[in-house]
């Protein structure tokens, strides 16, 4: 029985000494070696104490990077190949055949300079909004290609049903939405948004949250 | 033998330790960005933190970014500090990559010829894909930095020949420069504009040219001089 108390403090300090190397290791930001440049003249000719700092240099540098990437989960979508990936860290929680900007480009009808191009934008993006039962606004440039009048009321420009059953928002106009053209996943097809089918859909707009960063290369 | 009232504390201090320990030797084991990095290697060591530095601040942006590594022969394509894609280089020569020590951004992306919507010729749309992408190409930087890149696995002896004839004719150029602006014309020396050569498999100079964006940054990491 009189040996508990040994334990605990035995316990006690092993604990806080490896808390206190933890906080050690976390405590870079604001650490003049994070921020500044640090050159050594020659190279060649180095100390250890240089080397050393160089060491704890780039330690502190590699840990601000780290800090820079996403924590919670992501959305990753490769135009190329046209793959959207639900991420985790280096988990993938979904890869899904997808459909992005077709790169085509049409001319603005009486503006010979103008025109739209229609790629899905490239960067970081974060969830704007997220939609249920969403209904299109058809943008200028569908009538244009179908060769109709642009309509006068805002009404006109409403369609239901032809963006599947979720859809994520992430600015300009652009969403990650549901297709009537499961056939063409896959391929550069749309006007920059990007297209999933329904179950895929589905578990994108489960996991992703408002501010969940959307990757787009 | 454990008291009644001390369990508690020591269930606390157990659960403790078991989250911080896994945590504390992951972070020690860490290998960082790079993970071929000789730590004991001065002049690697400096070079990588310099391109560190320069990630840091690209990756707190929202733009995405390349990073060509010759060290470990390989293209990231970045964004968010995260590696999107990764393209492997099959061999690579550099001109004055001694200069070649800052960020650099893409002035105009490969030349592609993107299909207009003709709508008095046909309702038909044929997008652009990976396909179309160039396979031979230059990339202009500003400030300037000329990147060629070349596929690795051309088997075309034409294509081949009109190469050497590229490269031969730019040395021929480096020379009569240097020689023009050398002690003997009593000329200053002007800073020597990095020129990087990457050969890299057909599909992935496409991938390459898919990804380049007018106005993407880029870092170089370069191995240390011998």
């Amino acid at each position: 029985m009189r040996y508990w108390p040994a334990a605990y403090s035995f316990s006690f300090f092993l604990l806080s000494g490896l808390l206190t190397v933890s906080l050690l290791q976390r405590n870079e930001s604001p650490s003049p070696t994070a921020s500044a440049p640090l050159t050594i003249a020659s190279p060649g000719k180095v100390s250890p104490s240089d080397l050393s700092a160089l060491q704890a240099h780039y330690k502190a540098l590699s840990h601000r990077l780290a800090r820079l990437k996403p924590h919670e989960p992501y959305i990753l979508v490769d135009t190329a190949r046209n793959h959207l990936y639900l991420k985790h860290r280096d988990t993938i929680l979904l890869d899904a055949l997808a459909s992005t900007g077709s790169g085509t480009v049409l001319p603005k009808p009486g503006k010979s300079a103008e025109s739209w191009v229609f790629d899905t934008p490239r960067g970081t993006f974060f969830v704007q909004s997220k939609l249920i039962n969403p209904a299109w606004v058809k943008p200028d440039w569908v009538f244009i290609e179908e060769g109709l009048e642009i309509p006068r009321h805002q009404a006109d420009r409403i369609e239901q049903g032809v963006l599947g059953a979720y859809a994520l928002g992430f600015g300009k106009g652009y969403f990650i939405h549901g297709t009537l053209y499961t056939r063409l996943l896959g391929k550069n097809v749309t006007h920059g948004c990007v297209r999933l089918n329904d179950d895929d859909l589905k578990r994108v707009y489960q996991v992703a949250q408002i501010g969940t960063p959307i990757i787009i290369f | 033998m454990l008291l009644p009232r001390h369990r508690p504390f020591l269930s606390i201090f157990m659960g403790m330790l078991l989250l911080t320990t896994p945590t504390t030797l992951s972070r020690a084991g860490e290998p960082g960005p790079f993970p071929d990095l000789d730590m004991n290697d001065p002049a690697s060591l400096q070079e990588a933190t310099r391109v560190l530095q320069e990630e840091i601040t690209l990756a707190g942006r929202h733009q995405n970014y390349l990073l060509i590594d010759l060290v470990t022969k390989t293209i990231h394509i970045k964004g968010r500090g995260l590696d999107l894609y990764r393209i492997t280089i099959g061999s690579w020569s550099f001109e004055a990559p001694e200069a070649a020590d800052r960020t650099y951004r893409l002035i105009a992306r490969p030349p592609i010829t993107r299909p207009t919507i003709d709508l008095t010729v046909s309702s038909e749309r044929i997008p652009l894909s990976l396909d179309d992408m160039p396979t031979t190409y230059t990339l202009s930087f500003s400030p300037p930095l000329t990147i060629e890149v070349r596929p690795s696995d051309e088997g075309n002896p034409l294509h081949r020949l009109g190469t050497s004839i590229v490269t031969s004719w730019r040395t021929l150029k480096k020379w009569v420069r240097s020689f023009a602006v050398g002690p003997l014309a009593g000329g200053t020396s002007t800073e020597p504009v990095p020129y990087l050569v990457l050969k890299i498999p057909h599909d992935q100079a496409k991938s390459l040219a898919w990804s380049a964006v007018d106005g993407m940054p880029l870092v170089i990491r370069r191995p240390p001089e011998k």
